[in-house]
Formats: C-alpha cells, structure tokens, sequence
C-alpha cells in the first residue's frame, strides 16, 4: 500500500525512472537496485514521444527509449516479474494518450493484475470521472498533481479525487533539476495537509541531498527524477549509477 | 459537457495550467458579451489587416476545370494569411487580460509573422517557438520576425516542426504562465482555444457568403479548405454550416506513401496538445513522423471540431499530396497571375479531383495565404 509505504518511513524518496532504458530488463534490475538502496515506493515512466509536462532530461529519456524499440506489449509483459521482485510499492506514470490507444479500462486493469499499486496521469483532465471510478474499483491509487497555480477551490477537488498521495508539484514548470526551489512550497504543502489526511510528496526539481532533507522537514516525501535519469542514462553500469545517485540523496 | 465536440476537444493539460485556462475562458465569455471589443476587433481588422478581403472570379481556372471557382483571397490580408485575423483577436484579448509577454508556435511561419507583427503594433514583448527544420524551409518568414522584434527560439526535438515547437510553447506557457499569453495559432490545443481562434476566424466564412450571395444570388455548391489543425477552414465553413453547402477539407498526403499530414484520413483519435482528436499514431500510442511540402500542414494533430465535423459526417476530409500541391501552385500562377501558400494550393489541388462528375457547380476555396514564403521550395522541387 503506498500510503502506508510513505508513512512507514521518516524519509520517504520516491525515484522517477523511465521504462525502457537502455532496455526493459536494465529497468528491472534499476527497480531492484532503487528498492535495495531504500526507496519508499518507486515510479516508472512510460516514454512518450511527447512529453508536455517534461523538461530536457526527461525528454531527452523518453526519445531514448523509444528510439531502443519500446512497446507498450514488452512493458506490460514485464510489470509482474518487477512488482514480484521487490517489496515497495510501484507506481506507473503515463500521459494519457499511450492508455488511451490500447484502452484505459484494459491498461489500467491489466496494470492493477500485475501488482501496480498506483497510476499517475499528468494530462487527465478533472472530468475524467471514469477513471477517477475505475481506478477506485480495481484497487490502485490515482495520484493527483497539485500545481503551484492551482486555486484553493480546485486543490479541494483534485485532492478528493486522490488516492496513495497528493503530488505536490514545487515549481511552476516542466520536470528537471533546480538550484533553488521556491519558498512557498512549504505553505502550499501546509495548505494540502489542512484538507486531506493523505501524505503529501514533493516533485519537480529536487536533485540535491540537502533539498531532501529541507522538503521533508514539511513534506511526506519527495519524488526524484531527472537528477536520477541524467545519471542511468550517461552511465555504463545503469543500476549500479541509480544505487550510487539514490544513496547521495538519502545522505544528508 | 463543456469544451467538447462530441466526444473531442477538453482540457488534457498539466495542472498548472489549469487554472490559466480557467481565466481565459472567464475572459472569452467576457469578450463575447462586450460590445467595445467587437468594434476594436472589427476596426483593426479593417483598417489593419484590410478587410474585407476580396471573393475573386477565377475566370481562366474556371473555364480549365468546367466549374465557377471563386478564390477567397485570405492571401491579401496584411502579413499575407488568414493567421492575422486570430492573431489580432487574441492579442487584444491579452491586452484586457494584463498579459505583458506573449508567446507562439509555427510551422510555415505564417502564425509566427502574425503574431511578431500584431505584438510589435501594440509594444509587447514576443518569443516564438519555430522548428529546426521550418527554419529551414520558412527562412524568409524567420528574417521576417527578427525584423519584428521577436525572439525566434529553435526547436530541435522531435521532428524538428510544428508539433515539437507547439510541446516546446506550451512547456514555456507552464514556466511562465503569470505573465505569459499563449497566443496559439490554429483551432486545435486545450478548452478554449479551438472555439476562441474559430470565433476570430469566422469573419472568413461571414464575409464569403455574403459576397458570394452578392456576386451569384446563391449559396455556392462546395466550400473547400486546406486542413493542417484546421483554423482557416474551420473560420469558412462555420458560416455554412447549417447550410445546404458541402464543407470539403483537404489533408496532406504527403508523399502518397504513407508520410503525410492527414488525420482525419488516417489518424485514430487521441491526445495531443491538451485536445482529444484525430492523431497520426503508432499501435503504442506514440504520435508519428508527419510529412507535407506544405510547413502549416506538417501536422500530426487537427482541431477538435474538425474531427467531430468528420464524425457526424457535415463535412468530408480529402487528399492532395505534395506533388499535386505543386503542380496546383504553378497552375494558379499561370492561370490567374496568384501565386497561393503551399497550404492553400492543397485546397486549390483538389478542383482536379473534384471537377470530374460536378462541371458547372459553384465552388469556393479559401485562398488562405500567398505563396512568396515557398518560392525557393517550389523552386527546389523542380531543379
């Protein structure tokens, strides 16, 4: 249960990786490495030739595997052996265009038959109340995005049709590592937690030990991803890199 | 439901976004009531942009092909295209919001010009966000826009076109969205912008018909439009639309085998750029390579009201490839002394597909810009 895998743990790092890289049976080896190395729950990407909500890392990410002969058939093959493999939750993030085309209710279902535990969709618009329904149905967590902009009125809905956790996104912008994180996301997660009683992780340009250490101090968790993938994708041993990285942020 | 065509357009946009496009659609409504902007609107329009913009006889192309072929001269607009009457409406809407930066994509470079040029009329800083590869083929509309003041920024992900600097404009817009207006070019993108450019772009199809009900006393038998995301044929069918007028869009073929721009003909509906429409995609739902001679329609997407015309069947989508576009653009030279965008002669290449079987209808076709951008493209093809 993700909720209860955030809780459980007084530092809660959840890392982003993007399937595929250099090859789904690297990704597997990844997850297991991440796992060992202390991860509360662990997110993997699906590519995406288009990626709106994502800066040059994580695009550069998805064309990559994309470009090494991702398919949505290999990658559903291969959820069960890596949710049977480790312990931690794995939560799946799409776009919601590659769900689309093979059919929400058949993906997510065959998601949730293989042991993923939560989806996140950064492009499902606030009516999609099927999916809010669906989701709850089969028994995996729907993890909303909060947004900097987002008005006190909406943070309400979007946090009621939550699920696992609430993603609070820190900066307004796309995904990618940033020197300084601004000061309001302390107030914003406050805000968050005076609505709902679901942890609440911060995402979005965190890539430093020491932001770590500063988003937890309000915050349930946070999520890492570009500084992560920089380092798998330029490294020779991949899950070795991702132990190495992931342990450099959990040291502060 | 709000934002929907049937069952396409909506709102599939990050989060952050949100919000922005909640007040831009409070600000539409407000516009739509308020009779100050309309005259604003009408008055830069016609003393700006040069509207009305003429409904030529085509005599020579007529008498070629056995129709009455009207051109709706869109290329006589000031800065040489339809792009022009969006951008001024949207500009105008940006100014009553506070905006102070205003950012565009394009691919022909026909939107970017529009906007660069509406932008340096009322003082406002411009960033436009251009492929690679449109840079290449579009280099005098890229001049163009340096002369204007704007920032032209490259994109080079992707495909190096349209779709990647539409992604790269909408990435900028999430960073920057407190002071940005995103001013888009085409009916297509997230709730509101499809009905917002088509409402800026109707006056094309108002004034046609009117000036063909002038000219003929009668509706015409066919309006025809080149569809890249759809907002000049969008902007002439909606004044016919209820009537007893056959709508016909003209997609990309491309290169006839199997690179093209026509999604209606080949796509599968899906989501791109905050809409749900007809997609070029691959079996995993990635969005595929997309090909046309004409920049405007190398697209992979299309407007939203577009897909929903195609579904219930009030207008019907065709195909013109990149060699027929060619030969249309030399053909109109030749005929009528009018060289038309690479986009429009799609629409202009489609009379020898529809002449056979329909001798002495009535058509209209949307001229909807000049050809000047294309002549080393055109000249290209045939060294």
């Amino acid at each position: 249960m993700i909720e209860h895998a955030i809780r459980k743990t007084s530092k809660a790092v959840i890392p982003y990786i993007t399937a595929g890289l250099p090859d789904l049976d690297t990704t597997g080896e990844i997850i297991e490495a991440l796992s060992g190395a202390g991860a509360a729950a662990i997110e993997i990407g699906l590519p995406f030739s288009d990626p709106m909500a994502d800066g040059p890392v994580l695009q550069k990410a998805s064309h990559m595997a994309l470009g090494a002969g991702f398919t949505m058939e290999a990658f559903n093959a291969h959820l069960r052996g890596w949710s049977s493999s480790v312990a931690v939750p794995l939560i799946i993030m799409s776009y919601i265009n590659p769900i689309m085309r093979h059919g929400v209710d058949k993906t997510l279902r065959g998601f949730a038959e293989a042991g993923i535990q939560g989806v996140i969709i950064p492009d499902l618009p606030s009516d999609g109340r099927e999916v809010f329904d669906l989701c709850d149905s089969i028994g995996i967590d729907l993890i909303r995005l909060v947004a900097p902009t987002t008005t006190q009125k909406r943070q309400q809905e979007v946090v009621s049709q939550c699920s696992g956790f609430v993603y609070a996104v820190s900066v307004k912008g796309v995904t990618g590592a940033r020197q300084n994180l601004p000061e309001e996301v302390s107030s914003q997660v406050q805000r968050i937690k005076s609505m709902t009683d679901l942890p609440v992780c911060v995402g979005f340009g965190i890539s430093t030990a020491e932001q770590v250490s500063d988003m937890l101090a309000f915050a349930d968790g946070v999520i890492v991803g570009s500084f992560l993938m920089e380092r798998i994708m330029n490294a020779s041993d991949p899950a070795s890199a991702a132990r190495e990285a992931f342990a450099g942020l959990m040291c502060a | 439901m709000k934002g929907y065509y049937g069952e396409f357009g909506g709102q599939y946009v990050p989060e952050t976004l949100i919000p922005a496009l909640e007040e831009l659609e409070d600000s539409v409504d407000r516009i739509c009531s308020d009779d100050e902007f309309h005259r604003e609107f009408s008055s830069y329009l016609k003393d700006y942009v040069g509207r009305p913009s003429p409904l030529t006889c085509a005599k020579r192309l007529s008498d070629y092909y056995g129709l009455h072929v009207w051109l709706k001269r869109e290329d006589l607009n000031h800065t040489g295209s339809h792009k022009i009457n969006n951008a001024i409406g949207q500009i105008l809407l940006a100014r009553r919001m506070g905006k102070t930066r205003i950012i565009a994509e394009t691919g022909a470079g026909q939107h970017g010009v529009a906007t660069a040029t509406v932008c340096a009329l009322f003082g406002m800083a411009c960033v436009v966000y251009m492929g690679s590869e449109d840079m290449r083929r579009q280099r005098m509309n890229v001049e163009r826009m340096r002369l204007l003041d704007a920032e032209i920024v490259p994109v080079r992900t992707g495909t190096a076109t349209l779709k990647d600097a539409t992604s790269e404009a909408i990435r900028d817009w999430v960073a920057n969205v407190d002071s940005t207006y995103y001013l888009l070019g085409s009916a297509v993108g997230p709730h509101p912008y499809p009905t917002m450019v088509r409402r800026f772009q109707q006056v094309i199809g108002e004034e046609a018909r009117q000036q063909i009900l002038e000219k003929t006393g009668d509706l015409p038998d066919a309006v025809i439009a080149c569809v890249g995301g759809g907002s000049n044929a969008i902007g002439i069918f909606s004044a016919f639309v209820d009537d007893p007028v056959a709508l016909i869009g003209v997609e990309a073929y491309g290169d006839g085998n199997g690179h093209n721009g026509a999604s209606i003909n080949f796509g599968i509906p899906g989501v791109l750029h905050g809409a749900r429409s007809h997609l070029l995609q691959d079996e995993n739902g990635q969005i595929k390579d997309t090909h046309s001679v004409a920049a405007g329609l190398d697209y992979p997407g299309v407007g939203p009201q577009h897909s929903y015309l195609a579904a219930t069947r009030r207008a019907r989508y065709e195909l013109v490839d990149d060699r027929q576009a060619l030969d249309a653009f030399r053909l109109l030279n030749r005929l009528e002394g009018i060289a038309p965008a690479l986009e429009s002669a799609h629409a202009v290449g489609f009379l020898r597909q529809y002449a056979p079987g329909h001798e002495g209808e009535t058509v209209i076709v949307n001229l909807s810009g000049r050809g000047d951008k294309d002549l080393h493209t055109v000249l290209g093809e045939r060294s």
